[in-house]
This record gives structure tokens, C-alpha cells and sequence, in this order.
């Protein structure tokens, strides 16, 4: 209940209105809901979903040379509008109407841990 | 004959001439103690991640709005896996160990459980038909199909396997709460690993993915 209140005095209207009412700030259980049925627990992409007829693989995140392709805020862009919003794959959804921006911002910092990897700069 | 009566004269009547047996399967779903797993008053109790994952077996109080009465009566016999994988597992199959009823139990639970209904699903919006823009949408604008099973033309079951399967989803579940279901998300379960289409789908490209989910039927 505080979270909700102190999420709307910061955030305000707009980012309530978007937001579920989700856990605060935990990083790790976000990932492991909403990115781990297709990325895989430990993010190399191997997920429950990607059966054989999967059609493109989700990005392995242990692949620093594939994520340093991607700034932070490309990053951040492909998780809020998802694939076809950066000319990749549907399969890849769109969370900016069910995660806050909290949590999207987290989870790109996330991303940075299991690769091992800063990201393209600038 | 009642199953028919229930699904001519709708839940309304249902409520009226049936109590009795509203109130026998009420009892039954106590006796079994299907209510350890399963919540059947609203509103939705999924408010964070830990309150999904606590969880021991699907919510259950908007079943009237979800099911087809003549589903669920013979799911209860014999209640064969839903969801490719255990509940709240990203690892480990379905058991398939669901407890079964027997067809006098199933007939008055399955009029208990058709009785809880939300007021908050409009009758008759979807129309049911081949619909090919929701069939685009389903397999290739959105990520449906990459977390959901469905069956191709030819019957071969393709799709993920981290959502409940929609192969034959139009014998189990009501077109309408479909289209519900993608509108309203934080009504029926604001925390769930699907989501939220609200803003990324029109009103009227929902009812077309609806309709296409609910003609998901078995071939002939
Ligand atoms: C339904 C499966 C699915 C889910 C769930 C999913 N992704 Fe993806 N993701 C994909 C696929 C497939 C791709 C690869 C798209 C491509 O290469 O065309 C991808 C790619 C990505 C990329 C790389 C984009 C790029 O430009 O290379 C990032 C970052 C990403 N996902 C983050 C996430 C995060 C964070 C979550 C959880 C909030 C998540 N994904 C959930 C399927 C999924
Ligand atoms: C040990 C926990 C447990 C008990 C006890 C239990 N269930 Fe379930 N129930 C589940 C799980 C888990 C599922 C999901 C099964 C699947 O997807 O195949 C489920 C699914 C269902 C469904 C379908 C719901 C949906 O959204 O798909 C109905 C209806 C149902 N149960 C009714 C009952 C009834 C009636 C009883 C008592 C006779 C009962 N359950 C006892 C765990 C339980
Ligand atoms: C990232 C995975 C994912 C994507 C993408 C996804 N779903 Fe789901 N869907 C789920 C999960 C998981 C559930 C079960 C939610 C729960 O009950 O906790 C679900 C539930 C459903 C249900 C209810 C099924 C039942 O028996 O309870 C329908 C209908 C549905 N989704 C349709 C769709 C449609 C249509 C789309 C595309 C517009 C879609 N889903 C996209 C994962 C997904």
C-alpha cells in the first residue's frame, strides 16, 4: 500500500494508470516471472517456450558480444515496445503496459549482470 | 436435462430454480477440499508476483464467466492437463493428477461453479467464425502463440508451453470472457506472467483474437 501511494507521488498519473499493482523493486522474481518462460532461468535463452518450432531464438543474455550490440536504452526500448519496434521479432512482447518503469529499469541493469557486459555507449 | 435447462434459460433462472443444487455442489467442493487450491469469491487475490507463486491450483471465482457448462462437467470426470507445464513450474510437466469427481458430484459442482460469475462480461460480443485478422494476430503480430499451444490445420499441435493450452479452447472456454479477459486485466487477474494487451490492441482487434481462440475446435 505505501509502495502504491509513494509509486504515484513519483511517478504520477500516467505511470499508475500503466503500472499493475506489482511487487516492489525485486528485480530477480521479476525476471524470473515474465522473462524466463522464454529466455531461461539463467538467460541463455532456452526458456520453456522455445520448442523446436519456436520460430527465432530469444537473445541470449549471457552473450556479451550480442549485448553490447544494444545500449541501455535500446535495451529499455525493446522491453517497454517490444520486437517490432526496434524491426525484430514479434515473439518478443511489449511490457510497457504490464511492468512499471521501475521494473523495466531494473531488469535492464539485470541484463548488465548476466552478461558481464557494459553495453554500447553513448 | 439440467445441464440443458441451465444453458437455455441462463444464470439468472439457473440461480432461481436451482438452489438446491448450487448449494449441493457448493458442499461437495468443500467435502473434497478443493478449496485448498482453489479461491472461489472475488475480487482477484493476485495483487504481487508472491501471491501468484503461493498459490496452489487456478482462481476460481469468474469459472461461470470462463467455462462451457458441458465442459467442465465432464472435465471434472476426467480431468485431463491444461497447462503443458505444473502449476507455477517453468521446469516440470503436468502431473496430470487433477482429483477426479464422480458424474453425480461433477453435475452439482459444475452448477456451483457455473453459478460464480462477475457481472462484468457482456454476452454475445464475440462472434465465433473463421476470422483471419485474428488469426494474424494470434501467430504473427503478436507473441500469442509463443507462450500458447494451438493446433495448425492439419491438427499438430504447435506453440509455448508456459501458458494454458488453447488447443480446442472453444469447447472449454466462453468466447465472450475471452474478449474480457484481454480488456480487462486488472479486474480478473492484474499479476500474471501473460501481458497486458489494453492499449497495444483495439477493442475491436481483441474480439477478432477472441473470436479466433474460440474457434479453436476439434477437427471433425
Ligand atoms: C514470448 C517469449 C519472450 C518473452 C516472454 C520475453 N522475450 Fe525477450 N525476446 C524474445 C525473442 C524471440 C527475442 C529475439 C527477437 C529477435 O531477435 O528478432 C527477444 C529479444 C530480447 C532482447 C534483445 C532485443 C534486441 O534488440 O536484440 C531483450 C533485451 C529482451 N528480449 C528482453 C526481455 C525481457 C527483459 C523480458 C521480460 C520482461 C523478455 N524479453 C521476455 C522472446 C521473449
Ligand atoms: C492439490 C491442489 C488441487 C486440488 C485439491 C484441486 N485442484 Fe483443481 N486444479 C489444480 C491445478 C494445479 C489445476 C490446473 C490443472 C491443469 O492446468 O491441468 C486445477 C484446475 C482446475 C480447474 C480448471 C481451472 C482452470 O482455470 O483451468 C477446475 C474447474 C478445478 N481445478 C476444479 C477442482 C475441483 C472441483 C476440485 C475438488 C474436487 C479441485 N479442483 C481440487 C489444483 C487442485
Ligand atoms: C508471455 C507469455 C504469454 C503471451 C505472449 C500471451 N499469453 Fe495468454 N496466457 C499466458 C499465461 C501464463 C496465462 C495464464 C495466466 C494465469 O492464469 O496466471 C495466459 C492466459 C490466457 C488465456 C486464458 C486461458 C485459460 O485457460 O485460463 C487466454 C484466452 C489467453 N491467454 C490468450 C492470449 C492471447 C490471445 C494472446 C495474444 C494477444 C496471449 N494470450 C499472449 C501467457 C501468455
Amino acid at each position: 500500500m505505501k509502495y502504491v501511494t509513494t509509486l504515484a507521488a513519483v511517478t504520477g498519473l500516467t505511470a499508475l494508470l500503466n503500472a499493475v499493482p506489482a511487487a516492489a523493486a525485486d528485480t530477480e522474481m521479476v525476471y524470473q516471472f515474465y522473462c524466463a518462460q522464454c529466455h531461461g532461468s539463467t538467460g541463455k535463452g532456452d526458456g520453456p517456450n522455445v520448442t523446436k518450432d519456436f520460430p527465432v531464438s530469444p537473445r541470449n543474455f549471457t552473450d556479451a558480444a550480442e549485448m553490447n550490440k544494444l545500449s541501455n536504452a535500446d535495451v529499455k526500448n525493446v522491453i517497454l515496445d517490444g520486437g517490432p519496434s526496434v524491426s525484430k521479432s514479434p515473439m518478443m512482447p511489449p511490457w510497457g503496459k504490464t511492468l512499471t518503469e521501475e521494473e523495466v529499469d531494473g531488469l535492464v541493469q539485470y541484463l548488465r549482470v548476466i552478461c558481464a557486459c557494459e553495453g554500447k555507449q553513448g | 436435462m439440467r445441464q440443458k435447462l441451465a444453458s437455455v434459460t441462463g444464470a439468472v433462472c439457473l440461480l432461481a430454480m436451482a438452489t438446491a443444487s448450487y448449494a449441493d455442489g457448493q458442499a461437495v467442493f468443500e467435502a473434497k477440499e478443493c478449496v485448498a487450491c482453489h479461491y472461489t469469491e472475488g475480487p482477484a487475490q493476485e495483487k504481487t508476483i508472491e501471491d501468484q507463486q503461493a498459490k496452489l491450483g487456478p482462481e476460481l471465482w469468474y469459472a461461470g464467466d470462463k467455462f462451457q457448462a458441458e465442459w467442465l462437467t465432464a472435465w471434472l470426470t476426467d480431468p485431463q492437463p491444461i497447462r503443458p507445464l505444473k502449476f507455477n513450474s517453468l521446469t516440470e510437466d503436468n502431473p496430470a493428477d487433477h482429483p477426479a469427481l464422480s458424474a453425480d458430484e461433477a453435475a452439482s459442482v459444475g452448477e456451483f461453479l457455473m453459478g460464480l460469475t462477475s457481472g462484468e462480461v457482456e454476452a454475445g460480443t464475440v462472434k465465433v467464425k473463421k476470422n483471419a485478422k485474428g488469426r494474424q494476430i494470434f501467430t504473427k503480430k503478436m507473441p500469442c502463440s509463443g507462450c500458447h499451444e494451438y493446433a495448425g490445420r492439419k491438427g499438430n499441435v504447435s506453440g509455448g508451453r508456459s501458458g494454458p493450452s488453447l488447443v480446442d479452447a472453444g469447447v472449454r472456454l466462453n468466447p465472450d470472457w475471452i474478449l474480457a479477459y484481454l480488456q480487462k486485466p486488472e479486474f480478473f487477474k492484474p499479476v500474471k506472467m501473460m501481458p497486458v494487451f489494453v492499449g497495444l490492441l483495439s477493442d475491436k482487434d481483441m474480439a477478432n483474437v477472441a473470436a479466433h481462440v474460440a474457434n479453436f475446435k476439434p477437427k471433425k
